[in-house]
């Protein structure tokens, strides 16, 4: 632990002062420059230029990245907690792929076009798929290799079906780019409709909420949280479901942005300890400091995907955690 | 004494059945008592234990204090009974501390006994320190405490002893003591048939079945000694470990 146990309890301040200041970088950052006056003007529509900026296209995209982050940020946590193993995160497990192939079929068939909501449930069967198909190969408590060696097979699995319907349907470009951006991930041209869309992160940020300290005994093992009170099978699937839930929501409004459930719980838990009380309000705070943080950098350096630049930060850092877990 | 029938048994496991491990075993404690698992390895001293421990799926039945596990409310199992596993493997590294106040989540409090249940198992210098960077017996003693901490009173410690020095051994023994005194019951798996012979009865497990239960003399006898461990016994002048 980085932060001796006294200053632990201002890591989730600091870390809300930290998403303040990234959210106002956000949103003042782009082709227009806005200082704090006039985004504070466009927040309340007295300055019309400012406001259409704000209100069509800042807010809306920082909006998605902070729920996308908190999201990420968030299944990493559970899926860490869920697999008692601390390199387990959803697009590791397979688990954002399912989502994107699950995307992928949706707007290749043409349902995505019939509903708003017809991308996300599609992205939503995707992640369960995926994350059944994980624990049916992993088992809870699996060793690092076998849960790594699952995901690596459900991640070409599920790449494939998503390349399938890249090549099957090259006659429609307009899809086909739709697609590529899942693939990339990113948050541009985000809309109130993807905020919308985004909803069920809230509802289930709030249902992790209270499961901190049952996550703690469950992360030491799954007999000895029952022997302790847990109703394990329970606790299991609320997670499971709250952790798909989270990455389907994400990998459907922004598409697939690898690393975050897997950089943010390490740094978080290398800063206060592994506690989940802890851990989960901060991850959720975290999680949009690192997106925004990684957004703000790709726009910064001309426009470089989301996707883009969480993989650049985090595959460095992964092959790092790699080296330090031997 | 546990061979005794009163009304109400601390542990009762009637017919359990888990298939290929072990097989139709009858046990009834008695409340006070410290019992002790012997057996073989792969005996199925283990899986008895998490049987009792109501962690295992097993035909029969298995009532705590005259009343079916499988009928108890999960928080209620928390505080009804302890299971220490052999190991554990701890991916996190939480402080000791907080591993121990873990026993405390079925009571909905962090704070109660928690120093005391760190101080029996002499943990005091470690409670901060993260439980994935102690020593096997160390972790043993962790889990000890966790499962003290949750006050239960029917404690299953599954080989509580095995990597445990002399001094932290023979303390165990009279934490178990101190328990039993004060109306816990205590099932343990041990090893060593010198430790399990002073203890106030035993069972005996051979190949999945319960071979024989009563007081250590009547159970460690030559014969079954010699069927069941394929040893035999001699009296002999030893070390002998106490307490100073």
């Amino acid at each position: 632990m980085i932060l001796p146990a006294r200053y632990a309890r201002f890591a989730l301040p600091g870390a809300v002062l930290l998403l303040a200041a990234m959210a106002a970088f956000s949103l003042a950052t782009g082709d227009v420059r806005l200082g704090p006056e006039r985004i504070w003007a466009g927040l309340l529509h007295r300055d019309a230029m400012a406001s259409t900026v704000i209100w069509q296209i800042r807010l809306p995209r920082m909006a998605v990245g902070v729920m996308v982050g908190a999201a990420l940020a968030a299944a990493g946590l559970i899926m860490q907690a869920y697999f008692r193993n601390s390199l387990a995160s959803p697009d590791l497990l397979g688990v954002s792929t399912g989502g994107a192939a699950g995307a992928a079929v949706a707007i290749a068939s043409g349902w995505a076009a019939v509903s708003l909501w017809s991308l996300p449930a599609a992205a939503l069967v995707g992640s369960f798929a995926a994350v059944g198909a994980v624990i049916a190969l992993a088992r809870r408590g699996a060793s690092t290799e076998r849960l790594l060696l699952a995901g690596v097979a459900l991640n070409a699995l599920l790449g494939a079906v998503t390349a399938y319907i890249l090549s099957r349907y090259t006659d429609l470009y307009q899809r086909n780019a739709q697609i590529l951006f899942w693939l990339m991930g990113g948050l541009e041209d985000r809309m109130g409709m993807h905020v919308m869309i985004g909803l069920p992160i809230p509802l289930a940020a709030l249902a992790l909420w209270p499961l901190g300290r049952p996550m703690d005994l469950l992360s030491l093992g799954e007999q000895e949280a029952q022997s302790l009170g847990i109703d394990v099978r329970r606790l299991r699937r609320r997670l499971i479901a709250i952790a798909a839930v989270l990455t389907a929501t994400a990998t459907a409004i922004a598409g697939t942005v690898g690393f975050v459930g897997l950089v943010v719980p390490h740094i978080l838990r290398l800063l206060v300890g592994p506690e989940h009380r802890r851990l989960v309000p901060l991850a959720l705070v975290g999680g949009p400091v690192f997106v925004l943080g990684c957004d703000l950098a790709g726009r910064l350096a001309g426009g470089l995907r989301l996707g883009i630049v969480t993989a650049l930060i985090g595959g460095p850092f992964f092959l790092w955690l790699l080296r330090r877990h031997q | 004494m546990a061979t005794q029938a009163p009304s109400v048994n601390a542990l009762e496991i009637a017919d359990a059945t888990v298939p290929g491990r072990i097989e139709s075993v009858f046990l009834r404690l008695a409340p006070g008592a410290i019992v002790g698992l012997v057996g073989p390895n792969g005996s199925g001293k283990s899986t008895l234990l998490c049987v009792a421990a109501g962690l295992l799926p097993a035909t029969g039945s298995v009532l705590w204090r005259n009343r079916p596990v499988a009928a108890l409310a999960p928080l209620e199992r928390g505080r009804s009974a302890a299971w220490v596993p052999q190991e554990a493997r701890f991916e996190f590294g939480f402080t000791v501390r907080s591993v121990v106040a873990q026993g405390r989540y079925a009571h909905g409090d962090d704070d109660r006994g928690i120093d005391e249940a760190i101080a029996a198992l002499d943990l005091g210098a470690l409670a901060s320190r993260p439980v994935n960077q102690i020593s096997g017996g160390e972790r043993q003693r962790v889990l000890m405490a966790r499962a003290l901490a949750t006050a239960a009173p029917l404690q299953l410690w599954d080989e509580p002893l095995a990597s445990l020095d002399p001094r932290h051994a023979l303390e165990v023994l009279l934490l178990a003591r101190r328990l039993a005194d004060a109306g816990s019951t205590i099932l343990l798996s041990v090893q060593d048939l010198r430790v399990a012979s002073g203890l106030d009865a035993l069972a005996l497990m051979d190949s999945g079945r319960l071979r024989a239960f009563g007081p250590p003399a009547s159970v460690l006898t030559p014969e079954a000694l010699a069927e069941v461990f394929g040893v035999r016994v001699r009296t002999a002048a030893g070390l002998v470990f106490e307490l100073p």
